[in-house]
């Protein structure tokens, strides 16, 4: 069975095979595995591959690929078959890159401290002195952990004997992590049934234990950690909402946090509260503008103050960086000797810096076996941009190492081991390159047992990137384990606790009332749509009174009925999806696709649907998925202090809408059929034949659409709501006041719940709505600021 | 000869900043055997409610203020008194320029006036091919690096032509040098660009310059604002000199120094990020008076 299934696999010439020896054989570690892949039918394997790529879909894993000015998301590329590594195997890399590690953190204690290496000729001070990712503002900062690194990844690659080699050290801000994660729930999925009986290592106590490690740097347990992202624009954005929210840490940006008195602090709905932890995802010269780079809108201004005050702990240090730095490979055995007096336990890829004679004499000798690629780069060895320097002629090339020398860099030119992929149903062997991440604890280093492996896209060993059309692997290590399934979930038989919640920061509050009040609106807008074209179709008059009131009420909106619907609705519903994706980490996963889907909905309408009944029908059609939207949102979300704010935008913009409305339909000199109108636009027909026996009047409408507190629709209501929402909001009373916006509530509520339905003039309609503005602003400035 | 300086710096925003936080460099530096200060004073209107006092890496003073209370101008004002040292004169004992980048590789410091910092780019400088190529012209009959900086500052002086409006902070050095104008700065990036690209360690000096001129001699360009000038390495035994190309000469005891780095990001008199919905503008007036 095996036999067959693997007729057409094999392996590639000079370079070893993951899952087969050059004679042919099954690696013992694939063994069990493989024979029950083969008994699998391939049209189970199509159906088993979907059930990963919808789990991936279903969980809005993506990442961004930048095109041409233009970013665009992509699929995951979910390479279906994992990547098998033995658990002894492992072990071994495992203690290697700790070692290595140690070494990292060594250098860069000295290159930000005594500077021994250079002074000893150990490191070329030009390769210091010019780097950008020596930040001079942290020279002699020593960092408040003690620790320059605290979580950070190496890419390695299995060379064509068989050893490990480390092609790219990651100490800035390591990206993948988190897709690992995803990796191995799309990849369970395929193969349930065979992962659980293949003793595969799991995930879940790794990240465990950086949470705890995290949670002990903060030193007092009042400060909070946090999670550092450049925001939604950023390609491994979804990354850092997925890990803030499995690890239940804030998602901040730049622009949420402040240093007050030379503090750490993050702005939330209840002040300022301060942060002495934060894991940054964004490369340090852009975390500052006052000390960093100037031109840097994604940071913090006094960040640095904060860090050199020593009360925040950066994972990792501002600076450490410099350890990407291609050419620094070429000096790591010797500083190894030098620092720890030890080889390299797992050596980096043959590196030689162009800066000295002797190496551009050695690499203008040997070209053709290199690789040459820029000194500074810190992109992945998979990313080389080496085409500039690809088919250099001998002359040529002398000239360039000459005169630009300290800027490049040259590498031996590798074949990487390959791994099994599918491509078209079939197994073949495809360059591989592993991603390890390591974080630091009190025990240790500790090493993800797996992480994630890219596979080249074709047999090319320098096409690894996702980028340019690779995939991404589950790595399984396999064997020597006997414990249960670990999960991030507290043990069934511990003390069961609730997590600490954490204060909402003000621009996730301000996104999730934004949300609220967009998709409010977008649903308000239909809804006088839908009366529009509904009436427009029994109208012989296009300009008859009623028609000409509405078009006048949605002018105010911006509205032109001369232009299809999505006219008006996408500019609302993009809004709304904007705020949503602000705010990934604490809306919900199926809130989010919900939304997605309804400005899909609406950006599918033709161009040219006919005014009047398509269009009224079409308006049903998504006002019942934006219905079905609300009731997601609002009956499965928690109560925390993120819904009261997406719930406060509803309520403030339907209240304000309800006032426009009441205002411009019940004006003194409404056309016939106005009280009709706005029973239907407020949804309340229904309610008003069964509540009141006399058919539609001025006072009934008043009575219904404005004063009744138990009509959802009303004005009244809103402003209860409004009422109850904010005696829970933090900072509802100081000192036994009512702050200033809970005093304005009141007086609304006061003020209609004194009025009856006759004394309602039309003075006081057109009022309705400035005072709503009133609410929002005080709003704005209590709580978003 | 002594000078007494009077410096102020006001920003008028269109909406009250919420909240703003400034790095300043304004204050003159005291250097040993160069310049003495004997009195100098930074005042801001308002008061900011941190205010911390620091050391940069190359050395430079530089004060930290934030302001909390939203605020519709803010006013630094500058109140010193500088002694400036007449400088050395000196022979040209520079090297010829293989020989200085020979000196440059042996060299196995990271002080803050190590060459390795002002080499390559920077913040605000990139090595343009054009701007190269200008600076080899320039210096094509000159022996010794001292020379070749010499005749790049005489050729930008001669090239380029002094004008207050036609630049701005943020114009880059190609922009100033494609249309052969600007100001201080624009001269000074240009030239640290030409030097850097022959392989000459550059750095830039932010100072003031003597207001009113000695009898008979001209006012100098860029008097009646901060100004600004080069430094460059010239080799171990001449080291670091001073050179204003936006007056072709040796900065001397007309030129009072406030930083040093490698270029106008590292010593911007105010860096400042505010939160503030508007636009905003700028004034400022300089006074350099010599005492005696």
């Amino acid at each position: 069975m095996l036999k067959e299934f693997l007729q057409d696999y094999r392996p590639l010439q000079g370079a070893p095979d993951e899952l087969m020896t050059a004679d042919g054989r099954v690696r013992p570690v694939w063994r069990a595995f493989m024979d029950r892949l083969a008994q699998i039918k391939p049209e189970e394997m199509v159906l088993r591959m979907s059930r990963g790529d919808q789990y991936l879909r279903d969980a809005g894993v993506f990442y961004r690929r930048y095109e041409e000015n233009e970013a665009s998301t992509r699929d995951w590329p979910l390479s279906h078959m994992p990547v098998l590594i033995d658990h002894a195997e492992w072990e071994e890399i495992a203690a290697g890159l700790g070692e290595r590690a140690d070494l990292l953190e060594a250098v860069l204690r000295d290159v930000y401290g005594e500077n021994t290496l250079v002074d000893q000729g150990l490191l070329p001070a030009a390769l210091i002195g010019a780097n950008s990712e020596w930040l001079r503002p942290l020279v002699g900062v020593e960092p408040a952990s003690g620790h320059f690194l605290h979580f950070l990844a190496f890419d390695i690659g299995r060379g064509p004997r068989g050893d490990w080699w480390v092609l790219g050290d990651r100490t800035q801000a390591p990206s993948g992590a988190g897709f690992a994660l995803e990796n191995r729930m799309a990849t369970s999925r395929v193969y349930s049934g065979l992962y659980d009986n293949t003793d595969v290592t799991r995930l879940a106590g790794f990240f465990r234990m950086f949470r705890d490690s995290l949670m002990d740097l903060r030193g007092d347990d009042n400060s909070r950690v946090g999670i550092l992202t450049p925001g939604p624009l950023n390609d491994t954005y979804f990354e850092h909402a997925y890990i803030a929210r499995y690890l239940g840490f804030m998602l901040l940006e730049g622009e949420d946090l402040a240093v007050d008195k030379g503090q750490l602090m993050v702005r939330t709905v209840n002040g300022l509260q301060p942060v002495s932890v934060l894991w940054r995802r964004l490369d340090a010269s852009w975390t500052d503008p006052l000390e960093l780079n100037e031109g840097s809108r994604l940071g913090t201004p006094g960040l640095l103050r904060a860090v050199r005050n020593g009360n925040v702990t950066m994972v990792n240090a501002l600076g450490a960086g410099i350890m990407e730095t291609r050419a620094l490979l070429a000096f790591m055995p010797r500083l190894s000797q030098a620092l720890h007096d030890r080889p390299l336990r797992i050596p980096n890829i043959a590196t030689w810096w162009c800066g000295g004679s002797e190496e551009r004499n050695h690499v203008a000798r040997f070209a053709d076996t290199m690789t040459l690629s820029r000194a500074f780069s810190t992109a992945p060895e998979a990313d080389h941009d080496d085409t500039a320097f690809a088919d250099l002629s001998a002359p040529e090339l002398a000239q360039l190492l000459e005169s630009r020398g300290s800027e490049l860099v040259a590498q031996e030119r590798v074949r990487l081991s390959t791994a099994p992929a599918f491509v078209n149903g079939r197994l073949q062997p495809r360059p591989m390159s592993l991603r390890v991440f390591l974080a630091r604890t009190e025990q240790g280093w500790a090493v993800m047992p797996g992480g994630f492996a890219r596979i080249g896209g074709g047999h090319h060993p320098d096409r690894l990137s996702m980028q340019s059309g690779g995939q991404v692997a589950d790595v399984w290590v396999v064997g020597g384990n006997t414990s249960d399934a670990e999960t991030m979930l507290p043990k069934g038989t511990g003390r069961f606790t609730r997590k600490q919640q954490t204060a909402l920061p003000s621009r996730a509050a301000d996104n999730l009332y934004w949300l609220g009040r967009y998709v409010e609106r977008s649903e308000h807008l239909m809804r006088v749509l839908r009366a529009y074209h509904a009436r427009l179709a029994e109208s012989a008059d296009d300009d008859a009174p009623l028609l000409k009131m509405m078009r006048s009420y949605l002018a105010r909106y911006g509205v032109d009925t001369a232009k299809p619907p999505q006219a008006a609705l996408l500019p609302n519903l993009n809004a709304a999806n904007a705020c949503a994706g602000q705010v990934s980490d604490r809306f919900s996963v199926d809130g989010s696709a919900a939304l997605a889907a309804l400005r899909q909905a609406v950006s599918a309408l033709p161009a040219d649907l006919n005014s009047g009944d398509d269009t009224a029908r079409a308006l049903s059609t998504l006002l019942h998925q934006i219905s079905g939207f609300s009731g997601l949102v609002h009956d499965n979300m928690y109560r925390f202090t993120g819904w009261r704010f997406l719930s406060l935008g509803r309520a403030i913009e339907r209240a304000g809408n309800g006032g426009h409305s009441l205002a411009e339909f019940l004006a003194p000199k409404k056309p016939y059929g106005a009280l009709d109108l706005i029973l239907e636009i407020g949804d309340s027909a229904m309610t008003h034949r069964r509540r009141y026996s006399v058919g539609t009047n001025r006072a009934s409408i008043v009575d219904l659409l404005l004063l009744d507190n138990q009509n959802p629709r009303a004005f009244s209501y809103q402003i209860d709501l409004i009422k109850e929402h904010l005696k829970r909001m933090p900072g509802a009373e100081t000192s036994g006041r009512l702050s200033p916006l809970r005093r304005d509530v009141l007086r609304l509520h006061t003020d209609l719940a004194l009025l009856t339905a006759e004394a309602v003039d039309h003075r006081l309609l057109s009022g309705l709505s400035g005072r709503v503005d009133a609410l929002s602003d005080h709003l704005t400035q209590t709580f978003l600021r | 000869m002594q000078y007494a300086i009077r410096m102020e710096i006001a920003y008028d925003y269109d909406h009250p900043a919420a909240f703003s936080r400034q790095v300043l460099r304004l204050l003159p530096a005291d250097l040993i055997g160069e310049q003495q200060v004997t009195m100098a004073q930074l005042t801001s209107t308002p008061r900011p409610e941190e205010w911390f006092t620091g050391t940069d890496f190359f050395g430079n003073r530089w004060d930290e203020v934030a302001y909390t209370a939203p605020h519709e101008t803010l006013i630094f004002k500058i109140d010193a008194r500088v002694t400036r040292l007449t400088p050395r004169s000196f022979l040209d004992v520079s090297p010829r320029l293989p020989d200085l980048a020979r000196e440059i590789a042996g060299n196995r410091s990271l002080d803050p006036i190590s060459p390795h910092h002002f080499l390559g780019r920077s913040p605000r400088i990139a090595l343009y091919p054009s701007i190269a190529a200008y600076a080899r012209t320039a210096a094509t009959y000159t022996a010794t690096c001292f020379e070749a900086v010499r005749a790049l500052s005489e050729a930008l002086h001669r090239d380029m032509t002094f004008d207050a409006n036609a630049t701005t902070a943020d114009t880059s050095a190609l922009e100033a040098f494609e249309n052969r104008h600007g100001v201080c700065q624009d001269f000074t990036h240009v030239m640290i660009t030409g030097l850097r690209s022959l392989g000459i360690p550059a750095g830039y000096v932010s100072g003031f310059l003597r207001t009113v001129p000695p009898k008979g001699k001209p006012r100098l360009e860029g008097a009646d604002a901060m100004h600004a000038w080069v430094r460059a390495w010239c080799g171990y035994e001449m080291g670091w000199i001073e050179i204003d190309p936006t007056n072709n000469m040796l900065a001397g005891s007309d030129h009072i120094v406030i930083g040093r780095g490698r270029d106008y990001a590292d010593v911007a008199p105010v860096r400042g990020v505010m939160r503030s919905s508007g636009e905003h503008t700028s004034r400022q007036s300089v006074d350099v008076v010599p005492l005696f």
